[in-house]
């Protein structure tokens, strides 16, 4: 009874601070004020000064777990509004998309390979470029690390959407398809923010793009991932 | 209170599609995450129009808009890889906005050079 208590009050404490951290970033918005940085930061703060441990924080936190799998159906939602933008270009569309996924797993786990790191963080790693859900999903699958690989896909996203431009910039890139395919492949929704900046064409092409690299690589990486560890 | 009972109903197609999603992956034993399966399945009743868009979207469009908020959980958990982070651990950040950097140049090369063949074809 006491746990159902004290889950409540992290619930409740988790979503206040969350709808608060919307305020500031509609004050200042920037990929470093972002909800969840700020709400994640305060909550870690708090419990290193409090010294209450992360399982009794998840008491209230455990419900993610049941909202995961919807969450992710979810995004069949936004992908069939683009659905016209899919068949016009879809040859650039998937091309690139598979291309750029492929890229992300391999550079990703080859770089942590190398370095020597445990194959638990290789396995998170390697799903790093795709939309939190997702990436969770497949991390629950081939048993990598969720905390992990939520920290890896946030800062794929914030550092996508801060040095994006700086990359479309040194290879010349122009097209607003192909702005919105490197940066939705790479960086999922906080790269599609900034890509919405930029054109509303590259906005949506990041936003499929981010759906469609994410089926991609849940297809990709739980085959692969045992071939390569 | 209506509204409410359809926002609730709207959202309950996802557990079923998860559902379906997973229960299709158990029987034919595959590596796909059951998610993504019930994903596509939505995905294609929504484009043959089996489900009109109008009848679910309100309540998904609610749950996408304030999507992060349930990702703060398992982010607090970095929480416990904070020694990991403090060592080595911290390379492995160099390596992840890398690797996202090389993504972004590649794909978006790939991608701007066949829209110039396309356009040069027409």
């Amino acid at each position: 009874m006491i746990n159902f208590f004290i889950g409540l009050g992290f619930l409740i404490l988790t979503i206040v601070l969350y709808f608060f951290s919307k305020k500031i970033y509609s004050i200042i918005p920037s990929p470093v004020t972002l909800p969840i940085m700020i709400t994640s930061f305060t909550l870690v703060m708090f419990l290193i000064w409090t010294d209450i441990p992360y399982s009794t924080y998840m008491l209230g936190g455990q419900w993610i777990d049941h909202l995961l799998g919807p969450l992710v159906v979810a995004l069949a939602l936004p992908l069939f509004r683009q659905r016209h933008l899919i068949k016009q270009y879809a040859t650039v569309i998937f091309t690139g998309i598979l291309i750029g996924s492929l890229v992300g797993i391999l550079s990703g786990v080859f770089l942590t390979l190398l370095s020597g790191f445990d194959d638990s963080i290789i396995a998170a790693i390697a799903s790093k470029s795709v939309t939190t859900p997702v990436a969770l999903s497949i991390s629950d699958t081939v048993g990598a690390s969720m905390s992990l690989t939520a920290v890896f896909v946030m800062i794929a996203g914030i550092g996508g959407a801060m040095f994006g431009p700086v990359m479309w910039k040194i290879g010349g890139i122009k097209h607003p398809i192909a702005r919105g395919l490197g940066i939705g492949t790479a960086s999922h929704a906080i790269g599609t923010a900034k890509a919405l900046e930029d054109s509303e064409l590259a906005g949506a092409v990041s936003a499929l793009s981010m759906t469609i690299s994410s089926v991609i690589v849940s297809m990709i990486v739980p085959g692969l991932l045992p071939f390569l560890l | 209170m209506m509204k409410f009972i359809k926002i609730i109903l709207q959202i309950s197609v996802l557990f079923l599609f998860n559902l379906i999603g997973e229960t299709i992956q158990s029987f034919f034993h595959l590596t796909i995450p059951g998610s993504i399966i019930g994903m596509l399945l939505f995905f294609v009743l929504l484009v043959t129009k089996v489900i009109p868009e109008k009848l679910i979207k309100d309540g998904i469009d609610l749950l996408i808009k304030d999507m992060p908020l349930f990702f703060i959980p398992v982010t607090v958990g970095v929480i416990e890889f904070l020694d990991f982070f403090k060592g080595k651990g911290s390379f492995i950040l160099f390596i992840t906005f890398i690797s996202t950097m090389v993504v972004i140049l590649t794909t978006s090369f790939i991608a701007d050079k066949l829209l110039q063949k396309e356009v040069g074809t027409k």
